[in-house]
């Protein structure tokens, strides 16, 4: 099958957002599910967040970060990608929540914030609160790729404080948490941010599900690689997940592991660039 | 009477010293002469014991004959005949305890080199471009089939030889099951594996690439949209130990490391851009087949010391004599009786090391080998830098938490009777989704032998239907 890249636009410095062809994907998406990406026949296979999924087409927002995504930074309009496999994980229910936010801070929170809001939103009873955090104004994604226009309540901060709310989004939930009751929180982005969120939400008893990162390869649950330990007991991120409690979690684990490459995709990037 | 050769036939290899440094296949397969030879050694037995140990059948008396006889197309139809995938399983079978292990020409002296002689006719075949020749006339009937490891393989042939609309859906980006992304190439090389699945779509199955049963096709569309269903799903999940230190860097279950090895091909990274860590000093634990194609693995990919890890003796190991003996040629070292209780770490995260325990033999247990005696206080480390665990593996969840109207035993195996018929009357089961880890050549006679049940269950509903 050809996966026909259709549209691509640079969403900041970074990150950019890249919609294509996946119909067996876009048929049974949910929010809360990811995709496996490989850019060629050669190539990784790379978890990836999706957006949106519509027309048979899934949007993904990327980041340039390592080889395999600096790589598929040189893919166009028009051109395609090897495979596109999912929709893989586990979504949680869509289904009446109350107040319920979602919070992000990096690519793959910011696409499944999106996802969540979409599909929160259609929910009755829900009161959807949004909340997306970029370092700079300069980062700020375009106004259409934001969650504003499919929330009930939309924060943007900036960690520097150049537009909207100053900080992270830690602090508007801590503000969220003294001055109402928050019945769930769902939350993606950076892991170490994740863990100072569960930390907070702990002392609240308020249900706190992450996407959690791990180095995956098939997704399908046959190689153990995404393994995290969830109450003491060993999960498979890619069907067990990606989404957990994160008050069960043990982060020093994720954080560690997920590293576990850097020194080869160095190599990997050095072999790459040189080319 | 013509003399008898008691002596089979050697088959040329790669030298330890030279295979260790690529993932060619080791045997070098015969020579036409040389398996002239061989084949001529065979007894013609009247009643040939091998055929009734192999599991799928094959007329190896006659097949022998003809490559005796050097009528080697002839021989080529004969093993295809009841094995669709001959190159395969003439490499991978455990021959020792088949045909081969019941040969009458082991009263007198080396058995006949059957598996050697089967990938040497299949792959003359494959050179000389000789084919079967089939002439399929289509029914209207559809099939769906779950899973591209030799069990689905085997079932997707025969049931469209007998004309059948075969879709197989496979979860990866590339057909084989544990052919593909379990054996390594020196074993079996991927171009075989390529070849005779290439044979599937010229017969016209439809092959379905990243198609996840229970994900982005549900179990429920594949019973209302087909006439009946196989699962081939196998047993593909990984079993870890369970012991303190897994979560460490440099720690791998066996199928990490081998689906980073022979499906993504990180030992051509960077080329490939799947990475592998492989750290000077490595334990494998286990001594099956997973282990030594482990253990074989990381030496290729670069590791200086390799050892097997094993709580009984290599005597009991279950891998095939053959693994063990090319393992134990490439350097890897056996390290016997004794069992991991941790796996060490260090500051970084990474993995250290082993704690291991020392074990004797004791009394037989259920499996008929010695069970392994754990010895007070006799604990000592010794440092590694990956530790792979290869335990053997169990049927994946994934596929189960989706059809759990299927009925299982404790161990999560699919039940099914024995026309491998499940609780549900149009779908089959078979290979290790239903047997748990068993071998290539059982998963390919579960195949047929659900393709036959399908066939059989068809024919009676499409007469049933002109009665009324
Ligand atoms: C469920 C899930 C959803 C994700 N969603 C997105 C997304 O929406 N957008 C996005 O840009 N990225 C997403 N990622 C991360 C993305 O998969 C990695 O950034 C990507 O693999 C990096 O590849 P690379 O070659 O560019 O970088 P590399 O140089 O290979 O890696 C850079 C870093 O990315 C992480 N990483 C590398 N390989 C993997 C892997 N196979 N699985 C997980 N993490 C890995 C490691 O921390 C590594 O240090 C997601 C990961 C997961 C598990
Ligand atoms: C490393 C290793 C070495 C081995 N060596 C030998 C050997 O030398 N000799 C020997 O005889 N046996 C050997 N075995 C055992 C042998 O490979 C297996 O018994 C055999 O492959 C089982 O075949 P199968 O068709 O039942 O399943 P598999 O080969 O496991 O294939 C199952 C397929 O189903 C797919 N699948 C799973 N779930 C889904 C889903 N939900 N949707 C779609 N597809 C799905 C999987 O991706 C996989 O491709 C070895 C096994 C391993 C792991
Ligand atoms: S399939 Fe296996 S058991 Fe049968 S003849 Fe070939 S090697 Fe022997
Ligand atoms: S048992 Fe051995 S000698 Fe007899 S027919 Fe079979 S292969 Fe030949
Ligand atoms: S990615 Fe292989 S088990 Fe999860």
């Amino acid at each position: 099958m050809k996966h026909a890249i259709t549209k691509k636009v640079d969403l900041n410095n970074g990150d950019y957002l890249m919609e294509v062809e996946a119909p067996n994907v876009a048929e049974k998406f949910q929010p809360g599910n990811f995709v496996i990406l490989m850019t060629r026949e050669k190539g990784e296979r790379i978890p990836m967040s999706v957006q949106k999924a519509e027309d048979g087409k899934v949007s993904l927002f990327i980041k340039r970060l390592g080889k395999t995504s600096k790589e598929l930074d040189r893919y166009k309009v028009g051109d395609s990608f090897f495979q596109v496999i999912g929709p893989l994980g586990i979504a949680p229910e869509m289904k009446k929540y109350g107040n319920v936010a979602f919070c992000s801070d990096l690519v793959c929170g910011h696409a499944e914030n999106y996802a969540f809001c979409k599909g929160l939103s259609e929910i009755e009873g829900n009161n959807v609160i949004s909340i997306q955090t970029f370092p700079s104004e300069g980062d700020i994604y375009p106004e259409s790729e934001l969650t504003e226009h499919l929330c009930d309540e939309f924060y943007l901060t900036t960690v520097d404080g150049s537009k909207g709310r100053k900080g992270h989004y830690l602090d508007i939930v801590k503000e969220l948490l003294e001055e109402r009751k928050i019945d769930y929180i769902f939350a993606g982005g950076d892991l170490s941010k994740l863990r100072d969120l569960g930390e907070l939400t702990k002392p609240y008893l308020i249900p706190t599900i992450i996407t959690v990162r791990q180095i995956m390869i098939d997704g399908t649950g046959m190689c153990g690689s995404c393994r995290v330990f969830v109450d003491g007991e060993m999960k498979l991120t890619c069907i067990d997940g990606p989404m957990f409690d994160v008050h069960k979690l043990n982060f020093e684990d994720i954080l560690h592991r997920v590293g576990m490459y850097k020194g080869e995709e160095c190599k990997a990037m050095t072999a790459f660039e040189k080319q | 009477m013509e003399k008898i050769n008691k002596v089979s036939v050697p088959m040329r290899e790669q030298s330890p010293s030279e295979r260790i440094k690529n993932f060619k296949s080791v045997p070098l397969g015969y020579s036409e002469e040389e398996a002239k030879t061989e084949a001529q050694r065979c007894l013609q037995c009247p009643d040939p014991v091998c055929e009734a140990e192999c599991p799928v059948s094959i007329k190896i008396k006659d097949m022998i004959k003809e490559i005796g006889d050097g009528n080697f197309k002839e021989a080529f139809l004969i093993a295809k005949r009841d094995n669709p995938v001959p190159a395969i399983a003439g490499r991978v079978c455990p021959q020792e305890d088949q045909c081969e292990g019941v040969c009458t020409m082991k009263n007198i002296g080396d058995p006949i080199n059957i598996g050697k002689l089967e990938a040497f006719i299949a792959d003359w075949a494959m050179e000389n471009k000789v084919t079967e020749e089939i002439n399929i006339k289509d029914k209207k009937e559809k099939v769906a089939i779950v899973g591209s490891g030799p069990a689905g393989i085997s079932c997707a042939a025969d049931l469209r030889k007998l004309g059948y609309q075969v879709s197989l859906f496979e979860a990866l980006h590339k057909a084989g099951g544990v052919l593909q992304y379990g054996i390594p190439a020196f074993r079996l090389p991927k171009e075989i594996v390529e070849e005779e699945l290439s044979c599937l779509e010229d017969m016209g199955v439809d092959i379905q690439l990243n198609r996840i049963v229970g994900q982005n096709v549900t179990c429920d569309a594949l019973m209302d949209d087909y006439d009946a269903v196989f699962i081939g799903t196998g047993a593909g999940a990984p079993k870890f130990l369970g012991i303190k230190g897994e979560k460490l860097m440099g720690a791998y279950s066996a199928n990490e490391f081998l689906i980073r090895t022979n499906l993504m091909k990180s030992y051509k990274f960077p080329e490939y851009d799947t990475p592998i860590i492989v750290g000077d000093k490595v334990a494998v634990i286990g001594a099956g087949n997973v282990a030594m194609d482990a253990a074989r693995c990381a030496i290729r990919e670069g590791a200086k010391e390799v050892y097997i890890v094993y709580r009984r003796t290599i005597n009991e190991a279950p891998a095939r004599n053959e693994e063990i003996h090319h393992a134990i040629e490439e350097g890897i070292k056996m390290l016997e009786l004794v069992n991991p209780v941790e796996i060490l770490g260090n500051e970084d995260g990474w993995v250290s090391g082993l704690e291991l325990q020392k074990m004797k033999l004791g009394e037989e247990d259920s499996s008929g080998r010695p069970r392994p005696v754990p010895i007070e206080n006799s604990n000592y480390r010794m440092e590694f830098d990956t530790v792979i665990e290869a335990l053997g593996t169990i049927p994946n969840r994934l596929f189960l938490s989706k059809t759990t109207y299927l009925k299982k035993d404790p161990r999560d195996r699919i039940l099914v009777e024995h026309n491998l018929v499940t609780n549900i009357q149009n779908v089959y089961a078979g290979g290790d989704a239903v047997r748990g880890n068993a071998t290539v050549i059982l998963a390919l006679g579960d195949g047929r032998k659900a393709a036959a049940s399908i066939h059989k269950y068809l024919g009676e509903k499409a007469n049933a239907q002109t009665i009324f």
